[in-house]
């Protein structure tokens, strides 16, 4: 898969906040309306909006219309990007490590 | 290297170097030493460290990175306890978005050398004190997504 940068950063902008880490929860296998998530938490149904709105620019939700309602779903393909980010700090700290123990070896 | 049961933002990574532990944990802290082996060649080459070894103090690692660009990663030790242990926290200067992470070293003498024991937590978690762990979740849905194929 190729992810950009930049469809990254928006991946990890995305989960960096607790709301929105929480409205993803609620979405864990099932669908909800915009109103039924709004009504899970103390913030206003706009501030609401706007975190869906987040969550829907880094792909990791997508909304159905259903009359005059809109169904959220949640996608997490996008945090593939995330966890092979992750790899890619284990490969950094395997070779670190073994830098560091040429290093020690070498020099004693 | 990756041990089993750690949560899925956490990396844990060992190797044994055949040495006492004050010298290897010299080598890991003394900014003089850290310049000469954490490199990588063809991904990135380290220039300078400066490095205030003590609780609190702070510590910054620059260098170049394998496209010619500058990278920069800084930090606050923690944990200063020779020859054991080392923590402190990190911060690259390449992601936007990044927040501080944790890194603890630990230094355990055994038969013929020491164990480096390198912990790196809290790699996508805000920098809060809420204690909500949010990538263990958060990999769960990947794995659900997966699944179902």
């Amino acid at each position: 898969m190729v992810t950009s940068q930049a469809a990254r950063n928006a991946v990890f902008r995305a989960i960096a906040d607790p709301t929105r880490r929480e409205i993803l929860k609620h979405l864990r296998g099932r669908r909800r309306t915009v109103g039924e998530l709004a009504s899970k938490f103390t913030q206003s149904r706009p501030a609401i909006s706007k975190h869906l709105r987040l969550l829907r620019s880094a792909g990791l939700v997508v909304t159905h219309e259903r009359g005059a309602a809109r169904l959220c779903e949640l996608n997490a393909a996008p945090l593939r990007a995330v966890d092979a980010w992750l790899r890619d700090y284990e490969a950094f700290w395997t070779e670190s490590l073994r830098h560091l123990k040429r290093h020690v070896e070498e020099h004693r | 290297m990756t041990s089993a049961g750690t949560p899925s933002d956490t990396i844990v990574q060992e190797i044994t170097v055949r040495a006492p532990a004050a010298r290897v944990f010299e080598a890991f802290t003394n900014p003089d030493e850290r310049v000469q082996w954490w490199s990588a060649p063809g991904r990135f080459r380290t220039t300078s460290v400066a490095s205030d070894l003590r609780p609190g103090g702070r510590w910054v690692m620059r260098g170049t990175r394998a496209d010619g660009e500058p990278f920069m990663i800084q930090g606050e030790y923690r944990v200063v306890e020779p020859p054991s242990v080392v923590e402190f926290t990190w911060l690259p200067d390449w992601q936007p978005d990044a927040t501080e992470s944790l890194i603890r070293v630990e230094f355990t003498e055994i038969d013929g050398g020491t164990r480096v024991r390198l912990t790196h937590s809290g790699l996508t978690t805000e920098r809060s004190r809420t204690g909500h762990r949010g990538w263990p979740q958060i990999l769960g849905y990947l794995k659900d997504y997966a699944e179902r194929g």
